[in-house]
């Protein structure tokens, strides 16, 4: 039946009901109511050559240098005469717990944040990729995001940013949100993690704990996935102290959320104990799954669809030894799917994983990269690898082990040869974190 | 019949609530059946991009148009331009009332990941709109280039017929060049549509590096998704123009 059907009947069944009620008059009254290179977001140009400049966002420490936060330039051009050297280092003033940092879908901007003060800088890194400029600060993030603290992931989509948060601003705990920019800094939207509360509708396979960490996207399943680590309460406290709070130990992640990207709505819920950190989907054309690694419980994790379609987490190497929680804090993926670099902090351990069967990964390699070690860039090739050392400005080591640093080495598939190291302390610069890379190609004149 | 003390009798009373009662509820089921049947109006079940079915690039059954928001995320900006006859014509008057999905192009672009893939999409959803009037009604399709030196008037036309037969102006997919860099600046700076020239002007895939970007604007002129590589799926696009659809119908 046509709607215009259905409009005139509905119009004759009204004046029929007036004309009913008139009729009939009083008695009866009736009210009518209506009612990395490697680890990059898809949608980005990528360095498939030679990178060029290493952008480093390191923490400030008090005391080293000016004390502040900064983008940290390093040269990488194997033929220049400042390789391996730090070419320009900008200062954002303060000390704002500098954590993650992504580049924009064209790579024209860095987008850099401070898990502490929830303060956002975006560097033009496109004008002189050399010299990259801070050109924009975003204070107001809690409060233009409902209340979300800790900006960390910052992935490019297509014209927008999507940043993971880490906490929230009513009792610094664990549960967050995702919150989505425009390229140009501009809020667009919220979207709460699912939660005991409110499950939003997604399957729960044990408990839905809302909390966040990273995010990726594999866009042709048009799948998106978290994972969860820790609230505020916990990243700003003393590693020591919290490890000798059995209250503060149970606040970790143990979920990654599966969602339907494009509705932005959770689907499902998997129980993945441990606080799994990063993300790598697979980037071959039919590996439909991602890797992530789980801090507490020292395993690599594989989210997979499987023969029917439907997405599954499971458990599928050990990292180390899990008794000595080596903490495994980054994983970086080759562009052939087929090895896995595994960083873990207190081993200041790298790791080398054959994936080639994802669900059976394979340890070909182990390598004591310093003593302490955190987050691993590769180029796209797989032949350049470059590692820092901080984790957390109040989780580092103390004394002669807080070593900072960023060390570049060569990988040939068997054996990682080093090429040069930069000490951030000697450098008078900080606590180094997150790696991007940068090539002037990218942009053309 | 006579009415007592002014009254109808009670059982004619208790008739005629019965009968508004009814009245009401047949009413309430025409508001649903309406409703539903606008939806239906906009959401066919035989929806012609659902025929092109999963592919290896987009495999996944698309959402449910309506199911999800679009948030706004800016506004698209009027700027003159140039017809293939040469006239001047400012973006806002060739969008006039419609929902428009906006592509930058150069035709020299050779580059399979670039503006042939641009092209693709929006030549798929000129056959939706030619197979769906309530697509076709609502969805204007643009074309600029920006390269205003090649692309001359002439050279957009000749590449438009390659895709329609009719004339560009006046038909649902209207392609566009700028006079010159000065009136294009603006233009995809407003867009945030960075172009550079490459260190090679012969490359083989053309002389420009870009940004591939497809804008869906609502009627308001806003900006209300952004498509990119891996993200170019016509049925996902023609969802989205439903989702608009719908949106528009909520608020009237």
């Amino acid at each position: 039946m046509t709607q215009r059907v259905f409009q005139v009947l509905r119009n004759a069944l009204v004046l029929a009901s007036f004309a009913f009620i008139i009729a009939i008059g009083g008695g009866t009254s009736i009210r009518v109511a209506s009612a990395d290179e490697t680890c990059m977001s898809p949608y980005m140009a990528k360095i498939t050559g030679q990178e060029e400049y290493l952008y480093v966002w390191t923490l400030g420490v008090d005391g080293v240098g000016d004390g502040s936060d900064k983008l940290v330039t390093i040269d990488v051009r194997p033929e220049s005469p400042t390789y391996g050297k730090v070419i320009n280092a900008v200062s954002v003033g303060g000390r704002h717990e500098a954590h993650h940092a992504g580049l924009t879908d064209d790579r024209r901007f860095l987008w850099a944040s401070g898990l502490d003060t929830s303060t956002i800088f975006i560097f033009d890194v496109h004008s002189d990729p050399a010299q990259p400029k801070l050109v924009k600060t975003i204070n107001d993030f809690v409060k233009v995001s409902g209340g979300v603290v800790g900006p960390h992931t910052n992935y490019a989509l297509p014209g927008r940013m999507m940043l993971t948060g880490l906490s929230n601003d009513k009792d610094h705990g664990g549960l967050t949100a995702l919150v989505e920019y425009t390229n140009q800094g501009n809020y667009v939207a919220t979207h709460w993690m699912p939660h005991a509360q409110d499950t939003m509708g997604a399957r729960v396979e044990q408990v839905a704990d809302g909390y966040g960490y990273d995010v990726r996207v594999l866009p042709r399943k048009n799948v998106m996935l978290t994972s969860s680590f820790t609230g505020w309460s916990n990243y700003m406290m003393d590693f020591g102290k919290m490890l000798q709070d059995p209250e503060a130990m149970k606040r970790f992640g143990q979920t990654m959320v599966l969602w339907d990207y494009h509705t932005r709505k959770p689907k499902t819920v998997f129980n993945v104990p441990g606080a799994p950190l990063e993300i790598r989907f697979a980037w071959g054309a039919q590996n439909n799954y991602a890797f992530t690694s789980t801090a507490l419980t020292s395993k690599l994790w594989l989210i997979y669809e499987d023969v029917n379609g439907e997405w599954q987490a499971k458990a599928v190497a050990d990292i180390g030894d899990p008794a000595k929680i080596p903490l495994p804090v980054d994983i970086s993926i080759s562009a052939d799917d087929s090895t896995l670099f595994v960083d873990s902090f207190m081993d200041g351990t790298v790791r080398v994983f054959d994936i080639s069967d994802p669900h059976s990964p394979k340890q070909i390699h182990e390598q004591v990269i310093g003593k302490q070690l955190n987050m691993v860039s590769q180029s796209w090739d797989g032949e350049r690898v470059y590692f820092t050392s901080s984790l957390l400005a109040n989780w580092d080591k103390k004394g002669e082990d807080n070593e900072q640093f960023l060390k570049a080495y060569d990988w040939d598939g068997n054996t990682l040869t080093h090429r040069f190291t930069v000490d951030f302390t000697e450098e008078a610069l900080g606590r180094p974190h997150i790696m991007r890379f940068g090539a002037k190609s990218l942009y053309g004149s | 019949m006579a009415r007592e003390n002014g009254r109808w009798p009670r059982r004619i009373r208790v008739a005629a609530l019965g009968v508004g009662f009814l009245s009401l509820g047949a009413i309430a089921w025409c508001e649903s059946a309406i409703a539903h049947d606008a939806r239906q109006h906009i959401v066919p079940k035989d929806r012609v991009e659902l025929t092109f079915g999963r592919s290896v690039d987009y495999d996944y059954d698309p959402p449910e148009p309506g199911s999800y928001v679009l948030p706004t995320l800016g506004n698209a900006a009027d700027g003159r331009m140039r017809a293939p006859d040469g006239r001047t014509r400012n973006l806002y008057e060739v969008m006039d009332d419609r929902i428009c999905v906006l592509a930058f192009i150069y035709t020299r672009c050779t580059d399979p990941d670039g503006c042939p893939l641009s092209m693709g999409l929006l030549d798929t959803l000129d056959f939706v709109g030619k197979s769906d009037p309530i697509v076709g009604d609502a969805l204007r399709l643009i074309t600029i280039s920006f390269d205003p030196e090649y692309d001359t008037p002439e050279v957009i036309g000749a590449f438009a017929a390659d895709y329609r037969e009719e004339a560009s102006e006046g038909g649902d997919w209207v392609f566009l060049t700028a006079g010159s860099q000065a009136e294009l600046k603006p233009v995809l700076k407003a867009y945030d549509q960075p172009i550079g020239r490459k260190s090679d002007a012969e490359d083989s895939l053309g002389p420009f590096v870009h940004q591939l970007r497809v804008y869906l604007i609502d009627r308001r002129h806003r900006i209300r998704n952004i498509y990119s590589l891996g993200f170019l799926d016509p049925r996902l696009v023609i969802t989205d123009v439903r989702t608009l659809l719908l949106e528009e119908q909520k608020a009237r």
